[in-house]
């Protein structure tokens, strides 16, 4: 099902909206000239997680030296924290535990494969929890997300 | 304490002298009449309690089912006081007794190297004085400290050890005149008996969040007499606060407890379980002990009769990596032929 | 809307509805500029131009995650911070979870480092703000009293003034203090809290110094470190014989988790076995004394990767019926209502932990009318 969200002149880099689909709450980010469809609800406990921060993932060689990624981009959930890729809602808290649930990824506009994503990003172990991610593209200069 | 004079200078023998200073083996920590101290058997024999000659040890020490390999602890140095200079020189001499009175005269013995618990610079000299002996496998500090091990500071011992292969081990007790427990001192001798496992908690936290792991990667840390049925609560707790707050140390890559079972072990003395066989097994599925556990038999102490009680559900596989080959692969340092090693006594 | 479910919806049509949530540990927290109405002329003139003279353990461990909030917890109104409006407390906590019930604990007097003039007025203005701009708010909602605890003397005036306020259900103590929590010197106020019914509430926080190991540099090892120090403070009150000599005490461990409990209990009662008979204050095997006189609020809640585990723990501590549910909204490891118990936990025990324990700890109701302003279904 396709949501129109907002006409893509007004959705401003750097911003987000939230919108209902149905019975779910999804966020939509657009960063630089990319947008990015998430559900808004932390894994862990349910918490609104469209409302947290979008951070580049810190990464760190040796204690103390630690660096900002610019392509890697995390949603923190606004409750406890718990982050999880913007592009594919992966998180990497940790090894697998049993009985969690994972959901289909969305693929990443732009057709950028997954595999070079998986090269540039952090070498940390993905966890078992993963955010319900949604495709979000330009339509006729409309945003549209894909539900 | 007659014993180690011959190793210390004519200024020290005459400082300990003045001060009156008896190295009479930690007294604050297992004050001779304690139950906990001695236990009954060892109480068999004359006083002091602790072997304090290679015969003593032969005699007084069970050798059950043929202890292929013992590590000595002698915890004199960890009640060092705060003069640095003294402090380094005993633990040389507290080392060059032990290699004179034991190591030298049973090729089965290995042991912990003393060190300075003032200064790290001095801790790693005799590390590196002793590093080439093979016998020595592990380096002894006390479980209490001032700033958390893994506080920088610390760090070259860290790396000392691990360059050489030895094991750290963090040994109950330590550091006399500090406060055992956060909030300050304790009045009973059964509050201070307990403070060691909660700082010994206190220091794994820190050992993980100061990446200590990451930066050494093949070191190992022993906890010594400081208890391990608190582990599973402290890593679901720390392994979730992980979770939310990582960024703050981005270093630590891993949950925290992956880094804990990799590189920490804990002895088997004191073993404060449940009586219930049902919650003891309910234990062992939370804490993977087979894992965790190497033995001691931290002679002459008596921490009451949980480690049978707890072998009783292990399998015979896991009673083996208990009792033998955990240890071994701590202080696989050297194996004269290959056998598994036993931990074991304290000697203060 | 999270959490709320339709059952809930319904029962909210009755006039009353029978308690199913007690939420034991909730944060109002005032401003500076807040208490100023009800300090003295003096006091107000002294903070204004010196401040608390305090060491303020959020200056040590700068709180890495919110600045210690929940990122949406924050007030619209400019200035007010999370916990500073009780209007978003009611709809975001109360209405939203279908609170029953709330107990309010101020932390900014927990650390009681003040001369006695000064730490007299604060814990008296602070429960002044209570009652007036929460308690007379809500009715769902109550408090744990403040008091000058280095000031036993004092702290016991300030229980008696508020006592016989039946929405004051608590006392609020630190989990750090000066001396250790079983020191004599607070037994005082562990009395009269008592003489009244009234639990005292150890919360995390307080005067920390960081003895034992040392300090830890991070605010991550130090919020993992409540829970050893918590062990050291169970350790310090049964030691000094508190439970022998208050016997109707009744205390609660406040955001400091739970499952450490298990080990403690066994070490505890495994070094009594050893030595108990030297030490005289050591009447009754130790984790008797805890199971009689100790109650836990849930929040952190340990997530142990196999959920079962918890229950476990809550067998061996024998925690069934003392567990108190607590969200401590709005900090940021806020527990959800909905999520924070596994589904391992159900039943009886469930409803005993959400509520049963603590209508009976704080002698609570349990059927309340439905408040006037709640929202039509």
């Amino acid at each position: 099902m396709k949501v129109v969200v907002a006409p893509e002149r007004s959705f401003a880099a750097g911003s987000r909206r939230i919108v209902t689909v149905g019975r779910r709450s999804i966020g939509v980010f657009r960063i630089g000239d990319r947008f990015y469809g998430i559900r808004n609800r932390c894994p862990h406990q349910g918490g609104p997680l469209c409302l947290g921060r979008v951070l580049g993932d810190a990464v760190a060689k040796v204690p103390g030296d630690a660096e900002v990624s610019k392509s890697v981009l995390l949603l923190a959930c606004p409750w406890h924290g718990w982050e999880y890729d913007l592009a594919t809602g992966q998180s990497f808290m940790g090894g697998a535990e049993p009985g969690v649930r994972s959901y289909g990824v969305g693929l990443e506009p732009g057709g950028v494969l997954a595999a070079e994503l998986d090269a540039a990003r952090t070498k940390r172990v993905p966890g078992p929890y993963l955010a319900e991610t949604f495709d979000v593209f330009v339509e006729d200069e409309y945003v549209v997300l894909e539900t | 304490m007659d014993a180690l004079l011959p190793y210390l200078s004519d200024y020290w023998r005459q400082y300990l002298d003045g001060a009156m200073i008896g190295l009479h083996g930690l007294v604050d920590a297992y004050p001779p009449g304690a139950p906990t101290s001695i236990s009954g058997r060892a109480r068999s024999f004359p006083a002091p309690a602790v072997p304090s000659s290679y015969a003593d040890l032969r005699e007084r020490v069970p050798d059950e089912g043929d202890a292929q390999l013992v590590v000595l602890n002698c915890l004199t140095a960890l009640e060092a006081h705060r003069n640095p200079y003294y402090a380094a020189a005993l633990a040389t001499a507290v080392n060059d007794w032990v290699r004179d009175e034991f190591l030298d005269r049973d090729e089965r013995l290995r042991a912990s190297i003393a060190v300075s618990i003032a200064v790290p610079d001095d801790a790693v000299a005799e590390i590196e004085r002793r590093a080439d002996d093979p016998r020595w496998v592990q380096v002894l500090l006390p479980v209490r400290s001032e700033l958390p091990w893994g506080h920088r500071s610390h760090h070259a011992i860290f790396a000392a050890a691990e360059r050489h292969g030895l094991a750290v081990g963090l040994h109950a007790w330590g550091r006399p005149g500090q406060a055992p427990t956060p909030n300050g001192f304790t009045s009973t001798y059964f509050e201070d008996y307990l403070a060691n496992q909660a700082i010994a908690q206190s220091q794994l936290i820190s050992l993980v969040c100061e990446g200590v792991f990451e930066r050494y990667p093949d070191l190992r840390v022993v906890l010594i007499e400081c208890g391990f049925a608190w582990l599973a609560p402290l890593l679901w707790r720390f392994d979730k606060d992980w979770k939310g707050i990582w960024r703050e140390v981005p270093w630590v890559k891993q949950l925290p407890s992956e880094y804990v079972y990799r590189h920490v072990r804990a002895t088997t003395a004191p073993a404060h379980l449940p009586r219930e066989p049902r919650a003891i097994r309910q234990l062992l599925e939370m804490i993977d002990v087979e894992r965790l556990l190497a033995y001691a038999s931290d002679y002459p102490h008596d921490h009451g009769d949980g480690l049978p009680r707890l072998l009783a559900e292990l399998d015979d596989e896991g009673r083996d990596a208990v009792l033998t080959t955990n240890a071994a692969a701590l202080y696989n340092r050297s194996r004269p032929d290959g056998s598994p090693d036993r931990d074991g006594v304290s000697a203060p | 809307m999270t959490g709320a479910v339709d059952l809930r919806a319904r029962e909210r049509t009755e006039s009353q509805r029978l308690v199913r949530l007690v939420d034991s540990d909730v944060h109002a927290q005032p401003m500076p500029a807040t208490l100023m109405p009800y300090l003295s002329v003096g006091t107000r003139r002294y903070l204004e131009r010196y401040g608390r003279r305090t060491h303020n353990d959020m200056h040590a461990y700068p709180r890495a995650r919110g600045a210690g909030t929940r990122l949406d917890a924050w007030p619209a109104k400019p200035g007010t911070p999370p916990g500073g409006d009780p209007e978003l407390l009611r709809a975001q906590l109360l209405d939203e979870w279908g609170v029953d019930y709330a107990v309010l604990q101020v932390l900014n007097a927990l650390d009681c480092y003040d001369p006695d003039h000064i730490a007299v007025e604060l814990p008296r203005a602070i429960n002044d703000w209570l009652a007036e701009h929460w308690l007379d708010f809500d009715d769902r909602l109550r408090a744990a009293i403040v008091v000058p605890h280095e000031y036993a003397h004092l702290a016991v005036q300030e229980i008696e003034r508020r006592a016989p306020d039946p929405r004051f259900v608590a006392v609020l103590m630190p989990a750090n203090a000066q001396e250790l929590l079983g020191s004599q010197r607070y037994w005082p106020i562990y009395e009269a809290a008592s003489a009244h019914r009234l639990p005292i509430m150890f919360h995390t926080g307080g005067f920390i110094r960081n003895l034992g190991a040392g300090p830890p540099s991070y605010y991550i090892a130090s919020h993992v470190n409540t829970s050893p120090a918590m062990q050291t403070q169970l350790v310090s009150m049964v030691a000094t014989g508190l439970f022998r000599a208050l016997t109707n005490v009744r205390i609660v461990v406040t955001e400091c988790g739970v499952s450490w409990v298990t080990a403690l209990r066994w070490a505890m009662d495994s070094a009594w076995e050893l030595m108990g008979i030297d030490h005289p204050r050591l009447e009754q095997r130790p984790s008797e004394y805890v199971h009689d006189h100790v109650w836990f609020t849930t929040q952190p809640v340990e997530e142990p990767a196999q959920p079962h585990h918890l229950l476990y723990a809550i067998e061996q501590a024998e925690l069934a019926d003392r567990l108190l549910f607590a969200t401590d909204y709005p900090h940021w490891d806020f527990d959800s209502p909905a999520q924070a118990l596994p589904r391992a936990v159900d039943g009886k025990l469930r409803a005993a932990i959400m509520y049963g324990n603590a209508l009976e700890l704080f002698g609570l109701p349990a059927v309340r009318s439905r408040p006037s302003h709640a929202p039509v279904p």
